[in-house]
């Protein structure tokens, strides 16, 4: 109880200081449990509150933040053509991808939570725990290379528009997560699109790309900090001036898929690379057996629908196959299973269609909700051309719809009730 | 049927009236409160834009252009001409809705009349004279046209209803949050925007 003593000590005043006390709140409640009384009014207290719930989805994504960070540097590598085995030089990868991953996710954090911890001290409540799981996930959608102060710009828009306008945690109408990440995608659609913004760090002529030739930038961490560490562990050590080898192009499996055929696709990324995720995309979205971890987590611990992801599943199934029948071009041809391990379908239908505050409410709903996810999803993925990946625009879609969905299920049953107990009156007279 | 189909998709999804190009705002933000009346608005521009559409079409083709009946060019005359058909239209659908739904008739209240000055309804006639569509097109994209409005304002009220109970800063309640949700619709539909339904029909 040391512990608790010493927080009881450097408890700030509330009324001297509210800002450092919700601060210190924020924090406090993580370890401990407050024993402060609740006046007036009817209240239910259970151990699954929601700051519970929010750091179960967090311990969910975990094996996606390994992961994660291993691949961006494992991406570095392959596109210089050195340790392009899986264990291969591992601690350079998760050096690498340290570098990178760190700065996104502390920038991350202290702007959606300054954020919250500034209007928590305003408007004088606790501070509201959405935002771990929205900062949790915002840098694994992420490309590993996007410039930190777009993104400190994306999570403020996010944050401050789509959650703090509409009042705060549980009122947000739009994944704040996705909508980060939209902002990036409309706003500065170069740093997130293209070829050459999924795998770090390459400079040519100043413009960041990963296109043959260039050479491979390394800053102080790298030379200066690891490279010693490594050198004198006695281990491989990063090396100035590699450049990128013939031929590497940086593409997505979706790049080319939107472009060729499914050969074209093959011919670059076997189905069982593209399975166990080691390409080039998203930090989080590429482990799919990571991702199922998470969804059976949080299936198990009732956090997550499985509703809504079975409904995306058999969504995105029947468009698969009404576009295998179809059959216009050759990206609609690409077998319907395929479409479930390219690209981030699996990361947005279990962590972003979930999220029990923007997704339908009632059972029914869920189906429906989860259905037209996976159906609208593929087809923009593979009808709209002006976009390479469908599900963060989909996700965002039936957002905006859910509400309507759930007024409609509910209206659905009381028309059904009113209807039984009118039976129920007419026979009893 | 296929043009048909593609104009209706580009129409309601692709380049929504409201979201895409923000026309008929003002009874879009104003009655959308509650679900049942937008749903009622909703129904109400779906029927004017879906008759207005191909009697406009006609007029323009046979009255207005040069090589109509009076064989004279008369397009000085369209708007005149649009306005007029679309307000008798809404004469129209404001006696029935008087009639036989007087309850509708008193919550939609100013903004049934209101429809004839609607931007997205003389907008989408513009439209259709701007793009030059046929007359299945100019059918296909008054039905579109009016369900993508449909679905916008009944999205929207829905949401509305469900923030009814979030707590919003006071200075943002009402309005204020009703033009942030309408930019952030407008962003979730940009989704489809860029979508071209004739590229895959295989015409």
């Amino acid at each position: 109880m040391a512990l608790l003593d010493f927080l009881k000590k450097i408890e700030p005043d509330k009324k001297k200081s509210p800002f450092l006390h919700t601060l210190f709140d924020g924090f406090f409640t993580f370890a401990f449990s407050p024993n402060a009384t609740t006046k007036g009014g009817v209240h239910i207290r259970d151990g699954m509150d929601l700051k519970r719930t929010m750091v179960h989805v967090v311990l969910a994504l975990q094996l996606c933040y390994v992961f994660g960070t291993y691949n961006i540097g494992h991406q570095h590598f392959v596109a210089l053509g050195m340790h392009t085995g899986f264990v291969e030089a591992i601690h350079l990868k998760l050096a690498y991808g340290l570098i990178q991953l760190l700065p996104i996710f502390v920038v991350t954090h202290l702007v959606g939570l300054g954020i919250e911890f500034w209007y928590a001290a305003k408007k004088g409540h606790a501070i509201e725990e959405g935002f771990l799981v929205s900062g949790a996930l915002i840098p694994l959608i992420m490309p590993p290379d996007i410039p930190i102060w777009i993104l400190a710009l994306s999570v403020a828009f996010a944050v401050w528009i789509g959650k703090e306008a509409f009042g705060g945690t549980g009122m947000n109408i739009l994944n704040i997560a996705l909508l980060a990440r939209v902002f990036v995608f409309f706003a500065y659609p170069t740093t997130i699109s293209g070829d050459h913004v999924w795998v770090s760090t390459f400079m040519d002529e100043g413009v960041v790309k990963a296109a043959a030739g260039s050479v491979a930038e390394y800053g102080w961490w790298h030379t200066g900090f690891f490279n010693g560490l490594f050198e004198w562990m006695g281990l491989d050590t990063f090396r100035a001036g590699a450049t990128v080898v013939d031929g590497y192009t940086g593409a997505t499996p979706l790049g080319l898929a939107a472009k060729g055929s499914w050969a074209d696709v093959t011919a670059v990324y076997s189905p069982s690379q593209m399975w166990w995720g080691a390409i080039p995309g998203s930090i989080g979205e590429m482990c799919k057996p990571a991702i199922i971890f998470g969804a059976v987590f949080l299936i198990a611990t009732g956090i997550a629908s499985w509703r809504i992801m079975l409904g995306a599943v058999i969504g995105c199934a029947t468009m698969g196959l009404i576009l295998n029948g179809w059959g216009a071009t050759e990206f609609m041809l690409i077998p319907w299973y395929y479409q479930f391990i390219m690209g981030s379908f699996m990361f947005a239908v279990v962590f972003m269609a979930t999220d029990p505050v923007t997704a339908a409410s009632t059972t029914r709903g869920k189906w429906i909700y989860g259905f037209l996810i996976g159906f609208v999803g593929l087809i923009i993925r593979v009808l709209n051309p002006a976009y390479p990946e469908g599900w963060m625009l989909a996700i965002l879609f039936m957002n905006v719809f859910a509400p309507l969905i759930d007024h409609y299920v509910l209206e659905g049953n009381m028309t059904r009730r009113a209807k039984r107990l009118a039976a129920i009156k007419s026979t009893a007279s | 049927m296929g043009e048909f189909i593609n104009t209706f998709i580009r129409a309601a999804f692709v380049e929504n009236l409201v979201l895409a190009y923000f026309l008929g705002m003002c009874s879009y933000l104003a009655v959308s409160k509650t679900v049942k009346t937008a749903f009622g608005l909703g129904l109400a521009v779906i029927f004017v834009l879906f008759v207005t559409m191909p009697i406009n079409w006609l007029i323009n083709e046979y009255l207005l252009s040069e090589n109509g009946v009076f064989g004279v060019d008369l397009v000085f005359l369209r708007l005149i001409l649009f306005i007029a058909v679309i307000a008798s239209m809404v004469q129209l659908v404001e006696m029935v809705v008087e009639k036989f739904s007087p309850a509708l008739y008193n919550s939609l209240g100013i903004f049934l009349p209101l429809i004839t000055v609607n931007c997205a309804i003389l907008g989408g006639s513009l439209f259709m004279v701007a793009r030059e569509y046929n007359f299945t097109e100019s059918v296909a994209f008054g039905l579109g046209g009016g369900f993508g409005w449909f679905l916008a304002i009944i999205a929207i009220a829905a949401i509305r209803e469900k923030i009814k109970y979030s707590n919003v800063p006071p200075a943002l309640r009402g309005l204020g949050m009703a033009f942030i949700l309408t930019g952030l619709m407008g962003i979730a539909f940009m989704s489809l925007m860029g979508i071209d339904p004739a590229a895959f029909s295989g015409s």
